[in-house]
C-alpha cells in the first residue's frame, strides 16, 4: 500500500516534470515567435504549449502547477497582444483569428487572453466580450481543466468588471452585467466541482476519500468568485438582496451536493458584510433546510449566529436592527425547521443549533429571559420521546445549554424563571443530570444569590432531584461513590442556608418545602439535608421571637419547634443518634430561650432517650454528657420539679461512665448545673458540694484504682482539676466551699504531688504550680473576695 | 511527343498575357506536381480578352498554316484519364497561313464568355479554364501554348436561409439536440450553434465538428465518391452531463471550401456536411452528418 | 515574625453555605505559617481548604467535627509563646472566664484558643491571654445572637503578639488590635 502510493506520487511527479519541459520549450519558441512580431508562429506556439493542459493525468495539485507555470507564459502573449493592439490591429480581428486552434482548451485560453486586451481596448463593450467569454467556456466539460479555465477567466476579468465606479462601466455595461457574469462563471464552476464526486467509483471507499480530498484541493477556486461579489463596489444591499443571495443559493440548494453546501454557505456566511446577512436573515435561513442531510448545517448556522453575535456585540446600535428583522424568530424558526426538515441529522448536531442559537440570544439579547426559554423549549420539543439522553457528545451540548444562562446570569433566580429549565435537565440521565445540579448549586454559591420564594425553591428543587432523591435511573445508593456522594449532599446541605426570606411566613414555608423534598432522599441522605433545615429552622425562631405577637394562622415558635421536633426525630430515625442529641439539645436550648418549658423538656428528654438507648460509645457518652451539661447549665426555664429530673439524670449518667477519670470530670462538670450566674438561675451551694464531693471520691477510687493496675502514681491531676472546681465555686460566693474544705484538698494534693511514690508529671505540676498561683492572684486583688482568699494557706 | 518537342525545341516561344493582367486578381492554384501557381481570376459573363505573343527564336522563322486561340471549359476525370470534356469551346482565329520572322503580337477577345461552372480541382475530378493557343504547321507538329484562368462565380445571398435542427440519439444512451442557425453558409461564414444534451449515459471525452466535403463523378454504376474531412474543430471538452448546453462557433474562413455544386454538366457534384462527433472514452465514435449549402456571396 | 490564623466554628454546611467571600479574598495561600482552629469545621472539605492555605494546620475536635481524629486539645510553641487549642464545649459552664482560665492553667499555656461560643474574645487574664476567634462564618449559635463572621490573625514576634481581629460587619471588614507582651517569669513567682 506504502509502496504503491510511494510509486503513484513519483509517477505524479514524473508526468509534471515531462508536462513542464513541454511547456518551457514551447514558451521559449512562443517568446522567439514574439520577439520578432510573428503573430502566427506565437499562436502556434502558444497553442502547442497549452495543449499541455489537456492533460488528464494529474492531480489537482500538480495541475495548479502546471496552470501557475502557463500562466505566467500567457502573460507575455497577453502584453504582447496590447502592443498589437496600440500598434493598430484590430481586437476584433485578433479575437477571431484565436479560435481558428482546432483544440478547445488551447483555443479559450487563447480567447480569454485575448479578450482581456480586447476588453482594456475598451473597442467592445465589456459585458459582451465577458459574456462570450463565459458562455464560450462552456465547452470544456471536463471538470478539473474546466475549472482552471474558468478561474483563469475569473483571475484575468477580475479587474475589468462593468462595476460601479470602475473604468469598464457605462458603454462596457452596468453592475448588473458584472454580477451576471460573476454569477454565472459561479454557477458553472461549481457543477463542475460537483460533478468530480461523481467520477469513478461511488463505493470504493478509498477512491472516494481520495476525489473528496482532490476535491477540498479545489474549493477555492469556486469560492473565489463569491469573494469577487462581495468586492464589488456595486453590489450594495439592494442588490445583494434581490440577485446575489438568491442566485447563489439558488445554485448552492440545485447543486445537492454536501461538500459544496457546506462550503459554499460558509463562504457566504464569511465573505459577505454582517449587514447584510441580518438583512436577509430569512432568505439564508430558508436554504437551510433544503441543504443535503449530511451537510453540516450546524457549523454553518452556528458560524453565522455566532457572527452576527458578534457584530452586535462591536456595534451595540445594530441591536436595535436586530429587533426590527426580528433576528431571533427567523434564527430560532430556521432551527426548528432544520432539525425536522433533516430527520437524519445526528442529535448532537441538532442540540448543538440550540446552543448557539442560545449563544446568539445571550450576547445579543441577554435580557430576553423568553428567548432563552424559547430556545431551552425547542430543544425538550425537540428531544421529546427519545428518553434519558445518553450519547456522550449530546450529553454535552445539553450541558452547555443549560450552563451557558447559569454562567451569563450568575443568578440562578434568573434561571428559574426559565420554565423548560428543569424540563431539558430532565433529558440527561442520573449521572450528568447530577452534574448540572451541582453546577447549579456551585453558581447559586458563588454568586451569593438568595432564593426567597417559596415556588423559586420548589422549582429550584425540581432542578436538583437527582441530588435530593433516588432518580428512576438512579443507582441504588449504596452503590455511588462515597466521597462523591458526600460532597454532593453537603452542597445541597449549603445551599439550603440561601433558602431565606425576611417574611418569616414565606421563609417556614420554604423550609416546609425543603423538609418534604429532602424526606424523599431517604436516610442517606437525611444526615447530610436535616441539620441545616435544623438550624435554619432555629434561626427563624430566633426572628419569630424578635417579632412578638403574629395574626391568627401565622407561624409560630411553637408551630416550628413542632417541625423541628419532627425533623430531629427524623434523623433520629436515620439512625444518627449522636447528631440528633447535639440537634435535639439546640432546641432545647431554643425553647428555653423562647420560654417554652414544656417544649424545651420535651427536647431534653429526647436527647436523653437517645444518649440511653443509641450512645453507646464510650468517649461519645463522654462528649454527650459535656454537651447535656453545658446546656442544661445554660436553661433557666425549668422549675423546680423539671429541673431536678433532668439534673438528676445528668448526675446519674455522669457517674456511670465508663472510666473513672470520665466519670470524676463528668461529676464536677455536674456541678454548675446547681450554680446559675443568670437572673433566674439556681443557686443551691450544698448540692454543688456534694458534686464536688463526689468527684472527689471518684478521683480516689480512680486514684486507687491506678495504684492497683499500674502500681505508680495516679491521676493526681484530678485532684488539681478538682482544686480548681472548688477554687471556682469558692470564687463565687458558694458558702458550702468553706477555706478549710480548700484547705483539705490542697493538703493532700500537695501529698500526693510530693509522696516518693509519685511519677514526676511535669504537666500536673506545672498545673498545681499555676493553680497555686492563680490563688496569689485572687489574693492580690483585694477586696472582699481577696480577703476570703488570705484564708487560704499555701505552701 | 511533349518530350519529342522538347529535345528539338519549339522555334519560338509563345506567351498569353491578359488584357488587365495588372490589375485583375490572381489566385492560388494548386497544380499537380504540388507546385502553386498564381492565375488569373474570373467570373462568368466577363470578357477575356488579351494578347498573345510570338517570339521566334533568334535566327529561326515560323511557318504555319495559321494561328487560332481557344477558350476551353474542361471537365477533366481522374479515373477516366486523358478524356476531357469541354463544355465549352470558343476559337478565335489569329492569323492567316503565313510565316513569323519577328515578334508578332495578337490581340484577341472573347466577349461576355458563358462560363457558368467555378473552376475547381478535386480528388477524382477538375474543371478548368483554359485559354490554348495553336499554331498549325504543316509538316511540323503545331506548336501549343495553354494558359489557365480560373473562374469563380458569385451568387446573390439566399433567400430563404433556415435553421438546422434536429433530435438525435441511441435509446437510453445519449440523446441531444443540435441546432446550427443556417443550412447555407458564404465561405467566409461562422457557424453558429448549440447542443444540448438530454441524456447522457456514455463518458464522453470530446466532441468535435467536421467540414466533410463529399466528391461524386461519374453517372449510375460508374459513380466514384470520394469524401474529404476538410476541417476537424473540438467543441467540447470533457463530459457534459444531462442538461448542458455547449455552443458551437466555427471559423470557416481558415478552410478552402468551395461553393456546393449540385450538378455540374452531369459530370460530378461536391457537396458540403458538417459531422457532428463524439468519441467516448473507449475512442467510440457517434456522428450525424448534417449536408450544409456552401455558397460565394457578391 | 510568624503569622498565625486563628479560626473556627464554621460549621459547613450544617449552619453556613461557606466562608464569606470578603474573608475567602483575605485568606490567600503562602501568607500565614500556622492555622490554629478550635474546630467545629464539620466537614473534610474545610479543612482541605484550610490546608490549602497554609501547610501546617492544627485542628481540635469541636462536637460537629466528621474528622474523628482530632485531639480533644492540643499544645504548641510558636515563636516565644506556648499556645493551647480546645474547642471548648467541653469546658463548662460555655465561655465562661474562670473555667476557661482553668483549663489555660490546665494546659499551662501563654494563649488559650477556644471556640464554640461563636463570639469572639480576647483578653488578658493573669498575664495570659486567651483568644476565641468567633465564628469565621458567623454560624448559629445557642449561645450568641447575631453572630458576625470574625477571625483572628496573630502576628507572634518573640515574646510578643499583636492579634488582629478580623469581623465582618455589615458586609465591612473591621480589623482590631490587641497587643500582648510576655510577661518576665520570674513575675509570676512573688
Amino acid at each position: 500500500m506504502n509502496e504503491h502510493s510511494i510509486t503513484a506520487t513519483e509517477e505524479q511527479e514524473k508526468w509534471l516534470a515531462d508536462a513542464q519541459n513541454v511547456v518551457k520549450q514551447q514558451s521559449f519558441y512562443m517568446r522567439k515567435a514574439l520577439d520578432s512580431s510573428n503573430l502566427r508562429e506565437a499562436l502556434k506556439y502558444s497553442a502547442q504549449m497549452l495543449v499541455e493542459l489537456r492533460t488528464s493525468k494529474l492531480s489537482p495539485q500538480k495541475y495548479y502547477e502546471l496552470y501557475m507555470q502557463t500562466f505566467d507564459e500567457l502573460r507575455h502573449l497577453e502584453a504582447f497582444f496590447q502592443e498589437e493592439s496600440k500598434r493598430g490591429r484590430s481586437n476584433a480581428d485578433l479575437y477571431e483569428l484565436v479560435q481558428h486552434a482546432g483544440n478547445i482548451l488551447p483555443r479559450l485560453y487563447l480567447l480569454i487572453t485575448v479578450g482581456s486586451v480586447y476588453i482594456r481596448s475598451k473597442e467592445a463593450p465589456a459585458k459582451d466580450i465577458l459574456k462570450d467569454l463565459v458562455e464560450m467556456s462552456r465547452g470544456v466539460q471536463h471538470p478539473i481543466r474546466g475549472l482552471f479555465l474558468r478561474s483563469y477567466l475569473s483571475q484575468i476579468s477580475k479587474d475589468k468588471l462593468p462595476d460601479t465606479g470602475s473604468d469598464y462601466e457605462g458603454e462596457g455595461g452596468t453592475i448588473h452585467d458584472a454580477v451576471e457574469f460573476v454569477l454565472q462563471n459561479f454557477t458553472e464552476m461549481n457543477k463542475l466541482w460537483v460533478r468530480m464526486q461523481h467520477q469513478g467509483s461511488a463505493k470504493d471507499k478509498a477512491d472516494r476519500e481520495k476525489r473528496e480530498k482532490e476535491r477540498s484541493e479545489l474549493r477555492d477556486l469556486v469560492g473565489k468568485n463569491l469573494l469577487v461579489l462581495s468586492q464589488l463596489e456595486g453590489v450594495d444591499l439592494e442588490l445583494y438582496k434581490s440577485t446575489v443571495l438568491p442566485r447563489v443559493l439558488e445554485q448552492v440548494v440545485n447543486c445537492k451536493d454536501e461538500i459544496a453546501q457546506g462550503y459554499l454557505m460558509d463562504c457566504i456566511i464569511q465573505v459577505f458584510p454582517d449587514e447584510y446577512h441580518l438583512q436577509t436573515l430569512e432568505t439564508l435561513l430558508a436554504a437551510c433546510p433544503q441543504l443535503q442531510p449530511k451537510v453540516d448545517i450546524k457549523s454553518t448556522m452556528a458560524g453565522l449566529m455566532e457572527r452576527l453575535a458578534n457584530y452586535a456585540a462591536a456595534n451595540s446600535q445594530v441591536l436595535s436592527v436586530f429587533a426590527e428583522v426580528e433576528a431571533f424568530e427567523k434564527l430560532s424558526t430556521a432551527v426548528a425547521t432544520v432539525v425536522e426538515a433533516q430527520v437524519d441529522m445526528p442529535l448532537v448536531s441538532a442540540v448543538s443549533l440550540h446552543v448557539a442559537l442560545l449563544n446568539f440570544v445571550l450576547r445579543c439579547h441577554a435580557d430576553r429571559l423568553d428567548y432563552v426559554d424559547s430556545v431551552l423549549g425547542s430543544c425538550v420539543k425537540m428531544l421529546a420521546g427519545q428518553g434519558k439522553i445518553r450519547e456522550a457528545k449530546s450529553v454535552k451540548a445539553i450541558v452547555a445549554l443549560l450552563s451557558e444562562p447559569l454562567a451569563q446570569y450568575g443568578d440562578v433566580v434568573t434561571v428559574l424563571q426559565l420554565g423548560h429549565y428543569g424540563q431539558l435537565m430532565a433529558t440527561l440521565e442520573f449521572e450528568t443530570n447530577k452534574v448540572m445540579a451541582v453546577l447549579v448549586i456551585q453558581s447559586i454559591l458563588k454568586n451569593g444569590t438568595r432564593i426567597g420564594d417559596c415556588a423559586r425553591v420548589e422549582a429550584l428543587f425540581q432542578l436538583l432531584q437527582e441530588l435530593i432523591r433516588d432518580g428512576e435511573d438512579a443507582p441504588p445508593v449504596d452503590q455511588l461513590d462515597q466521597e462523591d456522594f458526600a460532597e454532593e449532599q453537603n452542597l445541597v446541605a449549603r445551599l439550603l442556608h440561601v433558602l431565606v426570606n425576611d417574611d418569616p411566613e414565606e421563609q417556614f414555608k420554604i423550609l416546609s418545602a425543603a423538609r418534604k423534598q429532602f424526606g424523599l432522599g431517604g436516610p442517606r441522605r437525611l444526615v447530610f439535608t436535616l441539620p441545616p433545615l435544623v438550624v435554619e429552622s432555629l434561626k427563624l425562631v430566633r426572628r419569630l421571637q424578635a417579632r412578638g405577637e403574629v395574626e391568627e394562622g401565622g407561624v409560630t415558635p411553637k408551630k416550628v419547634f413542632q417541625f423541628l421536633h419532627q425533623t430531629v426525630e427524623a434523623l433520629a430515625n436515620v439512625p444518627a443518634p449522636e447528631l440528633a442529641f447535639r440537634l435535639y439539645l439546640l432546641c432545647a436550648e431554643a425553647a428555653s430561650d423562647c420560654d417554652l418549658e414544656p417544649i424545651a423538656y420535651e427536647f431534653f428528654t429526647q436527647a436523653f432517650i437517645l444518649y440511653e438507648e443509641d450512645i453507646a460509645d464510650s468517649k461519645a457518652q463522654v462528649t454527650a454528657l459535656q454537651l447535656m451539661t453545658g446546656t442544661l447549665q445554660r436553661t433557666v426555664v425549668f422549675g423546680t420539679e423539671n429541673r431536678d429530673t433532668l439534673t438528676h439524670k445528668a448526675t446519674g449518667y455522669s457517674a456511670k461512665l465508663l472510666k473513672k477519670p470520665d466519670q470524676c470530670r463528668a461529676v464536677y462538670n455536674c456541678s454548675h448545673l446547681f450554680w446559675q450566674d443568670q437572673e433566674k438561675g439556681t443557686r443551691d451551694g450544698e448540692r454543688v458540694l456534694l458534686c464536688l464531693k463526689r468527684a472527689l471520691r471518684i478521683a480516689n477510687a480512680a486514684q486507687q484504682q491506678a495504684n492497683a493496675t499500674r502500681g505508680s502514681g495516679g491521676p493526681v491531676t484530678l485532684f488539681v482539676e478538682i482544686l480548681n472546681k472548688y477554687l471556682y465555686h469558692f470564687d463565687k460566693g458558694n458558702q458550702q466551699v468553706t477555706t478549710t474544705v480548700l484547705q483539705g484538698l490542697l493538703e493532700l494534693i500537695s501529698t500526693e504531688v510530693n509522696s516518693e511514690s509519685a511519677v514526676q508529671d511535669p504537666a500536673t505540676e506545672a498545673f498545681y504550680a499555676s493553680t497555686l498561683k492563680h490563688i496569689s492572684f485572687q489574693k492580690q486583688k483585694g477586696g472582699e473576695a481577696g480577703d476570703r482568699y488570705e484564708a487560704i494557706k499555701v505552701q | 511527343m511533349n518530350y519529342l518537342i522538347g529535345l528539338a525545341g519549339p522555334p519560338c516561344t509563345v506567351n498569353i498575357t491578359f488584357a488587365d493582367g495588372d490589375t485583375r486578381k490572381t489566385t492560388t492554384v494548386k497544380k499537380e506536381n504540388g507546385t502553386t501557381e498564381l492565375v488569373a481570376l474570373f467570373s462568368g459573363q466577363e470578357t477575356v480578352a488579351g494578347e498573345v505573343q510570338i517570339d521566334p527564336l533568334p535566327g529561326k522563322k515560323v511557318e504555319h498554316t495559321g494561328i487560332k486561340i481557344e477558350l476551353l471549359g474542361q471537365i477533366e476525370l481522374y479515373f477516366d484519364r486523358g478524356n476531357f470534356y469541354d463544355f465549352t469551346s470558343l476559337v478565335r482565329e489569329l492569323d492567316v497561313p503565313g510565316e513569323i520572322k519577328d515578334r508578332k503580337t495578337f490581340g484577341f477577345e472573347f466577349s461576355n464568355v458563358e462560363m457558368q461552372y467555378e473552376s475547381y480541382n478535386g480528388v477524382n475530378v477538375r474543371l478548368r479554364y483554359i485559354l490554348k493557343v495553336t499554331i498549325s504547321r504543316s509538316y511540323a507538329a503545331n506548336i501549343v501554348k495553354e494558359k489557365d484562368f480560373w473562374v469563380r462565380n458569385m451568387s446573390p445571398p439566399p433567400e430563404i436561409n433556415n435553421s438546422i435542427k434536429m433530435e438525435v440519439g441511441i435509446e437510453d444512451c445519449l440523446h441531444i439536440e443540435f441546432e446550427y442557425s443556417k443550412a447555407k453558409y458564404h465561405l467566409k461564414d461562422v457557424i453558429v450553434g448549440k447542443i444540448y444534451f438530454l441524456l447522457v449515459r456514455i463518458k464522453i471525452k470530446h466532441m468535435e465538428l467536421e467540414i466533410r466535403r463529399r466528391e461524386s463523378t461519374g453517372s449510375g454504376p460508374n459513380t466514384y465518391n470520394e469524401s474529404e474531412t476538410l476541417a476537424k474543430y473540438e467543441i467540447m471538452d470533457g463530459a457534459p452531463v444531462r442538461g448542458e448546453s455547449i455552443p458551437i462557433r466555427l471559423f470557416l474562413s481558415p478552410y478552402d471550401l468551395t461553393p456546393t455544386y449540385r450538378n455540374i454538366n452531369n459530370k460530378f457534384s461536391v457537396k458540403y456536411y458538417i459531422n457532428l462527433v463524439l468519441v467516448d472514452e473507449e475512442e467510440r465514435r457517434y456522428f450525424k452528418q448534417q449536408e450544409i449549402t456552401m455558397l460565394r456571396l457578391e | 515574625m510568624v503569622l498565625v490564623l486563628a479560626l473556627g466554628d464554621l460549621h459547613i454546611p450544617h449552619r453556613a453555605p461557606d466562608l464569606p467571600p470578603k474573608f475567602k479574598q483575605m485568606l490567600v495561600p503562602g501568607k500565614i505559617q500556622h492555622i490554629l482552629s478550635p474546630g467545629n469545621l464539620c466537614i473534610k472539605e474545610v479543612q482541605d481548604y484550610l490546608k490549602g492555605l497554609c501547610s501546617d494546620v492544627h485542628i481540635v475536635k469541636g462536637e460537629y467535627d466528621e474528622v474523628q481524629n482530632y485531639p480533644e486539645h492540643k499544645v504548641l510553641t510558636i515563636g516565644g509563646f506556648k499556645l493551647g487549642i480546645c474547642h471548648g464545649h467541653q469546658v463548662v459552664p460555655w465561655g465562661d472566664v474562670e473555667s476557661l482560665a482553668m483549663l489555660q492553667r490546665q494546659l499551662d499555656v501563654d494563649i488559650l484558643i477556644t471556640g464554640h461560643t461563636h463570639q469572639f474574645k480576647a483578653y488578658k487574664h493573669q498575664g495570659r491571654l486567651m483568644i476565641n476567634p468567633g465564628s469565621a462564618t458567623g454560624a448559629y449559635s445557642s449561645i450568641t445572637y447575631d453572630v458576625n463572621p470574625s477571625f483572628v490573625l496573630m502576628d507572634i514576634d518573640g515574646q510578643r503578639v499583636v492579634v488582629y481581629v478580623y469581623e465582618l460587619v455589615n458586609g465591612e471588614v473591621k480589623v482590631d488590635k490587641i497587643d500582648f507582651r510576655k510577661p518576665p517569669p520570674q513575675a509570676n513567682e512573688s
